[in-house]
């Protein structure tokens, strides 16, 4: 009973996260697309929580769908004439994309279909991973996670680099 | 509890410097109106103080941070690299940004943290490590490419790069996560020690995909395709980083990746890196002939290197190893010698990049000729110069491992790589000049060419000096 439960919300999930993403690459709408992306990352966030990771779920719905894509929408809303505007989604050498994309595909299915899968049995409910990541943040990964910094940084830089209004000739 | 050693600071003594550094370079930027001169002497100042602790971190040989980076030895030799590639970089950059109007202060901040990326890679005990190293300098030299951004050119570049690059990420990202999801760690050795043992199919697909991301940041055929534009489109000074430093880190860490597997001489691994170096040299060299654009000449040739270097990866031996590290000495030198000049020669709006605008050089500037011939001579890999042993290094180390096809190919198409590098040179001596403009030569980029030429030639006449150090390192 339990376990055609946790299927029933996989499947869920995983249905959300595919119509959703789909939308995301296929419109022709920029709006639409920016939109759709909302139930993609939420259903990632879902699908985490399935597998037991508490906290990257919830970093996923802070960062992702509160932070960055209210960015996105704000940005494509306050940009002018963009909702009209009708993207091309054309590809260029579709034969060469459909073999190169089928073939990554097929090895990477059969990959999963010829692996023999570790099966876990849960039998007590699962502790919070918060604490460990929160540890681990700052023991064994102390180095990793100031480099993140590091990278921000940069990140910022760049940006503010390239959106500044051109400048003079000296 | 402590997290922490002193020993691990002082192990990463270079790199603290290097972001340090970049810290300071910010604030300076911040704070002063017009700090150019300022923000490039202490750029410089940084960068020697962190080859000064590369030297002293260089007799440990460690792990730190909890085996997060490598301490000493191999990490500080290749640091010492980036940092000297870097100093070459911002002595050719001062004066060319001023002829190209595009002297921004960033400049500098951006090359110094790239670098500091370069050196994370070449210091990796971990997955992690390699991939926070990559996007650090990938980042940077994203926005860099992006330089000239009121031109088409540096926008395409800039973005051609961007897409593609984060392509690679993905690939390598995705490596990485089915590795960690069949060993549980990421830590290099312990990933790699049972590879042949180990023939989990995620496992061997994670491998396969981490292949792909090195093979796109050294720019191997088939991930090649950015080299070209994006070197044509960035600033001279840009790409000749991009080519010796960028190239330098991502080769450093792809041998502390897959040096361990190479060394069991697994057949099917093996295949593949040779099968990617035999293509990178054909068509690197074979799409070299057909150039025009001495910038682009050079992308093509860089993908033929890339190719040349491969070879001593796919024979696994610890001769192909120290052959690949000799080479990206002197490969990094010549490079930097060649873009050098180009940089110096070229006019204010990109003019003065085709094979005709060298025509009669060496009558109207003997120096500059020459030692753009010298970079030439050395990089098809002619006897007194330093090319001709990395060559040698590699292609020896092919035929040890029974990949002798492999030389052959090397070599064949080294023969067809001297066209359209001694053209230049034919172009330089033996035709009649059309223009008689003034060149401009700035007296410190003309220094750190003269400097890096006297080392490819010291590297080629006593290669024994680096390669005796070279021998220890792994």
């Amino acid at each position: 009973m339990f376990l055609q439960l946790f299927d029933i919300i996989f499947y869920f999930f995983a249905t959300v996260t595919l119509i959703s993403a789909g939308i995301v690459v296929f419109s022709k709408n920029i709006v639409r697309s920016a939109f759709s992306l909302v139930f993609t990352f939420f259903g990632i966030a879902g699908l985490y929580v399935l597998l037991n990771a508490d906290f990257v779920a919830v970093a996923q719905l802070f960062v992702y769908v509160g932070g960055i894509l209210v960015l996105l929408l704000f940005a494509v809303m306050l940009t002018q004439k963009i909702s009209n505007l009708q993207m091309k989604i054309t590809t260029l050498h579709p034969i060469i994309a459909i073999i190169l994309v089928a073939s990554l595909i097929g090895v990477l299915c059969g990959i999963v279909r010829m692996n023999d899968w570790r099966i876990i049995t849960i039998s007590e409910i699962p502790q919070s991973t918060a604490q460990s990541i929160g540890k681990a943040l700052i023991t064994t990964h102390i180095l990793p996670f100031e480099i993140i910094s590091v990278i921000l940084l940069v990140a910022i830089i760049g940006a503010a680099m390239l959106a500044r209004k051109s400048e003079k000739k000296s | 509890m402590e997290f922490f050693s002193k020993a691990d600071l002082i192990g990463t003594l270079p790199l603290l410097v290097v972001f340090g550094c970049s810290l300071l370079l910010l604030l300076l930027d911040a704070l002063f109106k017009d700090a150019k001169k300022l923000v490039f002497s202490v750029g410089i100042i940084g960068m020697l103080t962190a080859i000064g602790c590369s030297l002293y971190t260089f007799p440990l040989s460690a792990t730190a941070f909890s085996d997060m980076v490598l301490v000493g030895g191999y990490a500080s030799f290749f640091n010492i690299l980036f940092l000297t590639i870097g100093i070459i970089v911002f002595l050719l950059s001062y004066s060319y940004l001023e002829k190209q109007h595009y002297h921004l202060k960033e400049f500098y901040t951006l090359i110094v943290i790239s670098i500091s990326g370069m050196m994370l890679m070449a210091s990796s005990a971990d997955l992690i490590i390699i991939f926070l190293g990559i996007e650090i300098m990938s980042v940077c030299f994203y926005v860099l490419a992006g330089y000239k951004r009121i031109k088409v050119e540096g926008n395409e570049a800039a973005l051609k790069y961007f897409l593609l690059g984060a392509f690679a990420t993905g690939f390598l990202l995705y490596g990485i996560a089915l590795i960690y999801g069949t060993m549980g760690t990421t830590n290099l050795i312990r990933i790699s020690q049972n590879f042949d043992a180990f023939s989990h199919p995620l496992y061997l697909a994670g491998w396969g995909l981490l292949l792909i991301g090195f093979s796109f940041k050294i720019a191997a055929v088939p991930f090649h395709m950015w080299a070209p534009d994006v070197y044509e489109g960035s600033l001279t000074t840009v790409t000749a980083l991009m080519s010796t430093g960028g190239k330098a880190a991502a080769f450093s860490s792809f041998i502390l990746a897959f040096s361990i597997p190479l060394s069991m001489h697994n057949e099917k691994l093996m295949m593949v890196i040779a099968i990617l170096s035999a293509a990178s040299m054909l068509i690197g060299n074979v799409f070299g002939l057909a150039q025009k654009n001495i910038k682009r000449m050079l992308a093509y040739s860089s993908i033929a290197h890339a190719g040349y270097m491969l070879v001593g990866l796919a024979s696994g031996t610890k001769l192909g190893m120290d052959g690949i590290i000799f080479y990206l000495i002197s490969y990094s030198l010549t490079n930097l010698g060649a873009f050098g000049i180009i940089s110096i020669f070229e006019k204010e709006n990109g003019g003065n990049l085709s094979y005709e605008d060298y025509a009669g050089l060496g009558s109207r500037k003997p120096i500059l000729a020459a030692l753009l011939s010298l970079c030439m001579f050395s990089l098809v890999g002619i006897p007194p110069f330093a090319g001709f042993i990395g060559k040698y290094y590699l292609f020896a180390s092919a035929v040890q491992s029974n990949l002798t096809w492999l030389a052959i190919i090397g070599v064949m198409t080294s023969l067809v790589s001297t066209y359209y590098y001694l053209r230049i040179v034919v172009y330089m001596y033996f035709r009649e000049s059309q223009q008689s403009e003034l060149i401009f030569v700035p007296s410190l980029a003309l220094a750190s060419v003269v400097l890096v030429s006297i080392g490819i030639f010291i590297f080629g006449i006593f290669p024994s000096l680096i390669l005796n150090v070279i021998q220890n390192l792994l």
